[in-house]
């Protein structure tokens, strides 16, 4: 199995990131996720990360190397990555429960699938096409569909969303697949920062013409501008399927091919500290307890 | 928030070369110890370990964190090591210096000199026990401000302000300096989270602005506090809060009192630093020191009969009240 894949976050004009993002595979199988913690509820970034990690460690268990049932697969996992979030809700006695989005793509046996909850999409790209995307679970999408049969179309902020994780009720989901691959499909998973302030088409146009570790952050650029000064969070992962016998390798390529039975690698941190505390790793307090000593030595050199 | 506090190191507890002698003092922020260096030197040093977020059980060396706690845990010690960084970058004899920083059981320590003497506030409590009209003589306040603000002044020029400044964080030492210590810069971050037991201020030193969310602090910030150590050198007793003044303001009526014990310049010095809108006050220490140190032959203006008579009789409203603290030795018309 042989893929390329970049990944990006970006926090955009917004205090907080509160989108997380993450991949992780076995030999034979390979798990993309993507969660967008929710505002207007508290501890957003909380709830993505612990979907991320509920999911990601559901896999580690499961992908043996590969996943035998993905549609039990993807249903234990949203409902573990839920549940997790309410027991955390109820552990640090919040009265209302975090919330976040969830888009997860399985590539395994050259075949690829998905599910998704809330507006994180998936977009599938074969050939410059749009092969599929995931329709939003808000209001706004739901009646585009309505419409169609005859509905009159009304203003609906594209921002309500009818079902995500943490809620307390539980959470609806749509799943996809098995679609099988072909070399050069692109899979991206994106959060709404980017396709809020990004087209379809541009965004399909973008991800066609480019390698996904230049049309990746090439993109989140984009959001980023457009979405000016307020600019919301802005994440994505691309992923680009490579058939195992084509020699030339993009950047950022990963090929399962010479990992042994057993191993799981995964990008997925664990812990949920938030950004603007994510530098102070061990290698960050060293840095600031060499940086004082270095000042304290400075100055009493100075000293008359 | 955990009630127990966590444990203090036990004596003879060999730590990045320093050997614990005993606990000295214990802050929101930590611990601070005496120890000795391996020149036999002794040593303050200054372990971080908020008792808020974590616990130490007694003979333990490694503290506890809770996992939802880590990521406040890890914010303080950020602002743990922004108070180092601001130390080391200073010295001067009036504000503690800091020697050495290492990490060790999972937590950092800060080596600083060790200062033997006593704190201001005990000085203040043991001076106003002696009942006698003036807590402290005009020229101790004088020399003593001047050289807490040379430091503080210093302080200021690396950006940093001290906001916690008080009698029980000025430090006097056995051979007569005065040394600014404590510098808990860090306490404004972490309150940011709204997560800290401890508050932020100390009622009666801190100025109206540090109660408000949005105030701006700067200099002037420090500058009331120091105002407010003069006042309880001059009166043996803090004033009132701030919130309570801007209610009803009895602060130039108790400095009134003081009028022919202390200078003129000195109580109004004292009324400029605690004014409560901040840009009423000295905007710089450098402008304080100026005033502080003027020269010159000082003014007493004693009460009239009138003023005296008018006083007693706002006493015995206030005390009727019970809303403002009077002591004795300022009630006493001389």
């Amino acid at each position: 199995m042989k893929f390329s894949v970049f990944q990006i976050s970006r926090k955009g004009g917004r205090e907080k990131n509160e989108d997380r993002m993450g991949y992780c595979y076995t030999k034979a199988s390979g798990l993309f996720l993507l969660a967008d913690g929710m505002g207007g509820h508290p501890e957003g970034e909380v709830a993505a990360q612990i979907a991320m990690q509920a999911i990601s460690a559901h896999y580690q268990s499961h992908a043996k190397p590969e996943i035998e049932d993905v549609k039990a697969f993807f249903n234990s996992a949203i409902l573990a990555a839920h549940r997790q979030i309410l027991f955390y809700a109820s552990e640090k006695s919040l009265t209302d429960s975090p919330r976040t989005t969830l888009v997860a793509a399985l590539v395994q046996g050259g075949c690829a699938h998905w599910v998704h909850c809330g507006d994180s999409r998936l977009y599938f790209v074969r050939e410059g096409e749009l092969l599929a995307r995931t329709r939003d679970h808000s209001y706004l999408e739901q009646r585009k569909r309505l419409r169609g049969a005859g509905q009159e179309p009304e203003l609906t902020n594209r921002n309500v969303l009818y079902t995500c994780l943490g809620s307390p009720t539980k959470p609806e989901y749509d799943m996809t697949g098995p679609v099988p691959l072909q070399q050069g499909d692109k899979i991206l998973l994106c959060s709404d920062g980017l396709w809020g302030s990004l087209e379809d088409s541009d965004i399909v146009f973008h991800l066609a013409q480019k390698a996904v570790a230049i049309a990746a952050p090439d993109l989140v650029e984009r959001a980023l501008i457009k979405g000016g000064a307020h600019s919301d969070n802005v994440t994505l992962i691309a992923m680009e399927w490579e058939t195992p016998d084509t020699f030339e390798s993009t950047r950022g390529t990963i090929s399962t091919d010479s990992i042994e039975d057993g191993v799981f690698a995964s990008t997925v941190q664990a812990g949920w500290l938030d950004s603007s505390v994510d530098d102070l790793d061990d290698a960050g307090i060293e840095r600031s307890i060499a940086e004082i000593n270095e000042a304290i030595r400075r100055t009493s050199a100075r000293k008359p | 928030m955990s009630k127990v506090k966590p444990a203090p190191l036990p004596p003879d507890t060999n730590i990045g070369g320093y050997k614990i002698i005993r606990k000295v003092a214990a802050g929101g922020f930590g611990l601070v110890y005496l120890a000795l260096d391996s020149e036999g030197q002794q040593v303050a040093v200054k372990e971080y370990l908020p008792s808020s977020l974590a616990t130490r059980a007694p003979g333990e060396l490694l503290p506890q964190v809770q996992p939802e706690k880590l990521s406040l845990y890890r914010l303080g010690l950020k602002s743990f090591f922004e108070e180092g960084r601001a130390l080391a970058q200073i010295s001067h004899p009036s504000v503690v210096s800091v020697l050495n920083f290492f990490r060790e059981n999972e937590t950092v320590y800060m080596v600083m000199n060790y200062l033997e003497g006593a704190a201001l506030q005990d000085f203040i409590v043991t001076a106003r026990d002696l009942k006698q009209s003036k807590v402290f003589r005009e020229s101790t306040i004088r020399s003593l401000f001047d050289e807490i603000l040379r430091g503080l002044r210093i302080v200021h020029q690396h950006k940093m302000l001290h906001l916690d400044i008080k009698p029980a964080n000025i430090f006097i030492t056995d051979d007569n300096k005065s040394v600014l210590i404590d510098f808990g810069a860090a306490r404004e971050v972490l309150s940011k989270e709204g997560n800290f037991i401890r508050p932020m201020y100390t009622p009666g030193f801190a100025a109206p602005e540090m109660y408000r969310r949005d105030a701006s602090m700067g200099p002037w910030t420090d500058i009331y506090a120091i105002g407010a150590c003069i006042y309880a050198c001059m009166q043996g007793y803090p004033p009132n809060e701030a919130p309570q003044r801007l209610e009803k303001d009895r602060i130039a009526v108790a400095l009134a009192r003081l009028r022919g014990v202390y200078s003129d310049n000195l109580i109004e010095v004292v009324e400029w630093c605690m004014s409560l809108d901040p840009l009423s006050r000295p905007q710089s220490v450098f402008a304080l020191q100026k005033e502080l140190s003027r020269e010159g032959e000082r003014r007493y203006t004693k009460l009239t009969v009138t003023e005296k008579v008018r006083m007693q009789f706002d006493t015995m409203v206030a005390e009727t009240k019970k809303s403002v603290q009077v002591t004795p030795a300022a009630a006493k018309p001389k």
